[in-house]
């Protein structure tokens, strides 16, 4: 299941910014080690809500620096949702 | 500052966009929310950039056609955030169905992907006569004002 979820995000993520999965280290900075932009991870951050059905608020993007942490922030998102 | 009288007319519009003649490409506002927003262009045969666009055969640009899909979407964009930031392009996905001419009325429909105060995301459909011309995904970043 966690693994699941990591593939699909890594699917996100990588479409989102026209990078190659493998191109894309799970614990690298995305904006400065990858190429992505603000307005990227806006866009990750719709995928992901619409996927998972989670609302994730706009506080939250700037941590969305690494493919890992954005990962944690969809699993604490969806396991509040849960409840 | 979000004036929520239905429709919304040219100036109350003026008042949530920057942008004047001759680049006003959204003539009434028939529904504005922060998820949904329809407005109105009416496309007449005086609009100045036909003189050019072109001589013999007036067909609008696709370019403003996209523009009109923006400015709706600032309209979308103050019903969450009634500020006056100033807001640009981003990046636009678009396609085009079919040519506007003269004559039409173009029924712009701005559906909310996801809004934050500094970016927005959202996506736009123009229709003429309930026949799609046009869609796009819009992105746009936002800027405080210069105070004149």
């Amino acid at each position: 299941m966690a693994d699941k979820m990591q593939e699909e995000i890594l699917d996100i993520v990588s479409m989102v910014i026209e990078k190659e999965k493998d191109q894309i280290p799970l614990d690298a900075h995305l904006v400065q080690e990858v190429g992505a932009d603000s307005m990227m991870a806006l866009e990750i951050l719709a995928a992901l809500e619409k996927k998972y059905r989670i609302i994730i608020p706009e506080e939250k993007l700037k941590e969305m620096t690494t493919v890992n942490r954005i990962i944690a922030m969809a699993k604490t998102a969806r396991g509040s949702r849960k409840k | 500052m979000t004036a929520q009288k239905l429709p919304l007319e040219i100036e109350d519009i003026k008042k949530l966009i920057p942008q004047r003649f001759p680049f006003l490409m959204i003539d009434r506002v028939l529904e504005a929310s922060p998820e949904k927003v329809v407005a109105i262009k009416n496309v007449t045969a005086n609009e100045p950039y036909f003189t050019g666009h072109f001589p013999d055969q007036k067909v609008m640009p696709g370019v403003l056609l996209i523009e009109a899909m923006a400015q709706a979407g600032i309209v979308l964009y103050r019903q969450k955030f009634p500020n006056n930031k100033l807001l640009f392009l981003v990046s636009v996905k678009a396609r085009f169905y079919a040519p506007v001419i003269p004559g039409d009325q173009l029924r712009i429909e701005i559906f909310n992907i996801k809004l934050s105060s500094k970016m927005g995301l959202f996506k736009g459909e123009i229709s003429v006569n309930e026949s799609k011309v046009a869609e796009a995904e819009i992105a746009c970043g936002s800027k405080d004002q210069k105070k004149s």
